[in-house]
């Protein structure tokens, strides 16, 4: 039996508790109220990453036995779960407070990550009062950092922060005489954001038009709203063409993808994920989105990309990479392990001894020498311009 | 005149010609420092401007510093800037109020894109340093020897492999130095560098210049290891300066190099029963190539580490873009 998303289920189930036990703490709690700031600050799991578990519920579909993981996970954490919290009025509640606007918002599955984070940041304009834009700008700071300490996995995250920082540092008060001006075209640019991310796809979307021809199959990893945008578009637009979606697992967002391009009308076949050198011959090109885009070029996306691209690169098929320009961080891994790892629970459908390690790393680092070219909104790019754009948004 | 050009050669001519200052950035500050001693006691004669006769005088300099030693690129670019600087002066300065401009203009250079540059690709690197990690040096870089100390002040635990080869035997100091301070070495020459590449885990290397091509320009030696290294898939990091990145391209190493004394190879010191080469200057067929730097091409090259963090050598050319841009407005 499936469910629509586990975490989805347990969040509601904690609501209700939530509700139950005390009826004005409006948000899902994340850290039991006794512990010190420092402690309240930190992910209370810092064990599993929360962007791929918000993927996971997102995109994924998800079996009864990782439901009930999941809810002996949550039991055996005495930090997590029920607890409720009051909001403390001091500089560390302020910070807290970030961090739970922002879990509001990425609940939402439509919306990205980088625009949750910007949205938060957003509220912590509008809540602030600093008077000018220097305190403005120190409580934003601490603001973000505090919400980039708090998942350090999630590099849409990081790079939303940042992003938005760099706007408001850029924007100095000179420009506006007076500071509720100023501060209010900083509010203005937080909304734009969310827009723009929508944008973004819809520009993403138009640019790859022109690479997917008439009797093309198409391989695809993971669930990517931009690259299910990009392959909408080319069905709406009348363009015959197939597609093999592997399974993605743990999550198996891979068959919530499917499942969409089905309702398109679009024929698709589902792989499992150690078939990709086997279907490779009768592939045109590799579609994938990013989780981020780093300095080099490269992309760090979901398990399993890397293999592709390189089964990809021994056979000559180009490798596509949708992404936003929001994903581009200014992160330069060397190797797969030069990353903060995020981990994530895999379910094996049987018990595992514990003399066995389990991998459970949620990603992987693909080099820039294995991609062909990434579509984003600023228009096609190879994967060295990605470093120049960078640096002149940053130097 | 006779007393500047003096202190020129004084302070650097003489000094290059006999190795005392080796290193770019030690013989670009050494320069720098002794152009403003120059430009201190630098009075314009009689119906001359400023800007005309100094920039004359500097080429003057330069044209001796050239004679005692080809310039290196990271020199050339300093040179560059201290003449834009001096064409940039405005015509209503006195002479004092221009020299201290100046003088405050070298300070500046020197600070900025040498001595903080290091410490922020310090900074950049150590992050790269993993516990447990074995690195891999060749020759001896100053901002190699940086980035261990302080990754060993921090409390990083790895190894160094300093690789080294004759004729210059620069590795020795290096070692010398992160021995001192305690870290754990292993020194080598090059002729091992294939069989000690698969236990390290990170190669960094300095550099003498980085070419827009990505192309890195430093001491011979460097393009055989960057190259076994790319071999073995061990990730190569060049620490740079942004000062010395050049907008030339390069494509081998032979044009525009730097020639060594021949008898530093012909022969090995300690050894008279292997001398077979001491009368090789009367042979005809017979010619001996030193060479001072090669080009390592940028694919062997993971990452550089300069002052604007790290970027991929496809980078470089954006850098020397932005770069030009502040150059005429510092």
């Amino acid at each position: 039996m499936w469910y629509r998303s586990a975490s989805f289920i347990l969040d509601k189930q904690q609501e209700e508790n939530d509700a139950e036990g005390k009826p004005e703490s409006r948000l899902l709690s994340t850290a039991s109220p006794s512990s010190s700031m420092a402690d309240t600050l930190q992910n209370p799991n810092p064990q599993i990453s929360a962007y791929y578990q918000t993927r996971a519920a997102h995109h994924g579909v998800v079996t009864t036995d990782w439901l009930a993981q999941a809810q002996a996970a949550v039991g055996r954490d005495p930090d997590d779960g029920v607890s409720e919290i009051s909001i403390i009025s001091t500089d560390s509640g302020k910070q807290l407070s970030v961090i739970d606007e922002f879990n509001n918002w990425r609940k939402q599955p439509d919306l990205a990550e980088a625009v949750a984070a910007i949205r938060a940041l957003a509220w912590v304009i509008r809540s602030s009062e600093a008077t000018t834009m220097m305190e403005l700008e120190i409580e934003l700071k601490k603001a973000s950092d505090s919400l980039k300490s708090w998942d350090t996995t999630s590099i849409s995250l990081t790079a939303g922060c940042d992003l938005f920082m760099r706007y408001v540092t850029r924007t100095s008060a000179l420009e506006y005489e007076d500071f509720n001006s100023a501060k209010s075209r900083l509010l203005e640019r937080a909304e734009k954001f969310g827009e723009i991310s929508y944008k973004a796809r819809k520009i993403i979307a138009m640019l790859s038009q022109d690479f997917i021809f008439d009797g093309c199959t198409i391989l695809v990893h993971g669930f990517s709203r931009v690259v299910l945008e990009v392959l909408k578009t080319a069905s709406q637009s009348r363009k015959l063409f197939r597609v093999l979606c592997t399974e993605g697992r743990p999550d198996r967002t891979g068959l919530r993808l499917s499942n969409e391009l089905a309702k398109l009308d679009v024929p698709v076949k589902l792989l499992i994920d150690s078939a990709v050198a086997y279907s490779m011959d009768e592939v045109d090109m590799i579609f994938v989105g990013a989780d981020g885009v780093v300095e080099s070029g490269g992309i760090i996306n979901m398990m399993g990309t890397y293999q592709i691209a390189l089964v990809a690169k021994s056979m000559n098929k180009p490798v596509y990479v949708a992404a936003e320009s929001y994903k581009f961080a200014r992160l330069y891994p060397l190797d797969q392990k030069d990353m903060v790892p995020a981990l994530r629970p895999i379910d094996f459908g049987v018990p595992i001894p514990s003399k066995v390690e389990v991998e459970t790393s949620a990603r992987d680092y693909t080099p820039p020498q294995y991609l062909t070219l990434l579509f984003t909104d600023l228009g096609v790019l190879t994967p060295s311009v990605v470093s120049d754009e960078l640096i002149q948004l940053y130097l | 005149m006779l007393t500047m050009a003096l202190y020129i050669s004084n302070q650097a001519g003489l000094r290059y010609l006999a190795g005392d200052i080796s290193g770019g950035n030690a013989r670009c500050i050494a320069m720098l420092e002794a152009f403003q001693e120059s430009i201190k006691d630098y009075s314009t004669p009689p119906e001359k401007a400023l800007i005309r006769d100094l920039t004359a005088k500097i080429n003057c300099y330069v044209s001796f510093l050239i004679e005692c030693r080809p310039l290196s690129i990271s020199m050339g670019n300093a040179i560059r800037f201290l003449k834009t600087r001096i064409v940039k002066l405005p015509l209503t300065l006195s002479e004092s109020e221009a020299k201290a401009t100046l003088l405050s203009d070298i300070d500046r250079f020197i600070n900025e894109k040498i001595i903080l540059a290091d410490k922020v690709i310090v900074r950049h690197a150590v992050t790269k340093i993993r516990d447990g990690d074995v690195l891999l040096t060749y020759g001896s870089s100053s901002a190699v020897e940086m980035i261990c100390l302080h990754a060993h002040d921090i409390g990083k635990q790895f190894r160094v492999v300093v690789v080294d080869s004759r004729p210059k035997l620069e590795g020795r100091l290096l070692l010398h130095r992160l021995v001192r301070k305690g870290i754990t070495c292993t020194y080598t020459h090059i002729n091992a560098v294939s069989y000690i590449m698969h236990e390290v885990n990170r190669v960094f290397l300095g550099a003498s210049s980085v070419l827009s091509n990505g192309t890195v320009y430093s001491r011979v030696g460097t393009a055989c290891v960057a190259m076994v290294a790319h071999q073995f898939h061990v990730p190569v990091l060049i620490c740079c300066e942004a000062y010395k990145f050049y907008e030339r391209v390069q494509l081998d190493s032979i044009c525009s190099n730097e020639l060594g004394d021949p008898d530093a190879i012909s022969k090995v010191p300690g050894r008279k029963e292997i001398n077979y080469l001491d009368d090789w200057a009367n042979r005809e067929n017979l010619q001996l190539l030193n060479l001072i730097y090669d080009a390592t091409p940028s694919d062997y090259v993971s990452m550089i580490i300069t002052d604007y963090g790290m970027i991929p050598p496809t980078s470089v050319p954006v850098i020397v873009r932005e770069y030009r841009k502040e150059h005429l407005w510092i």
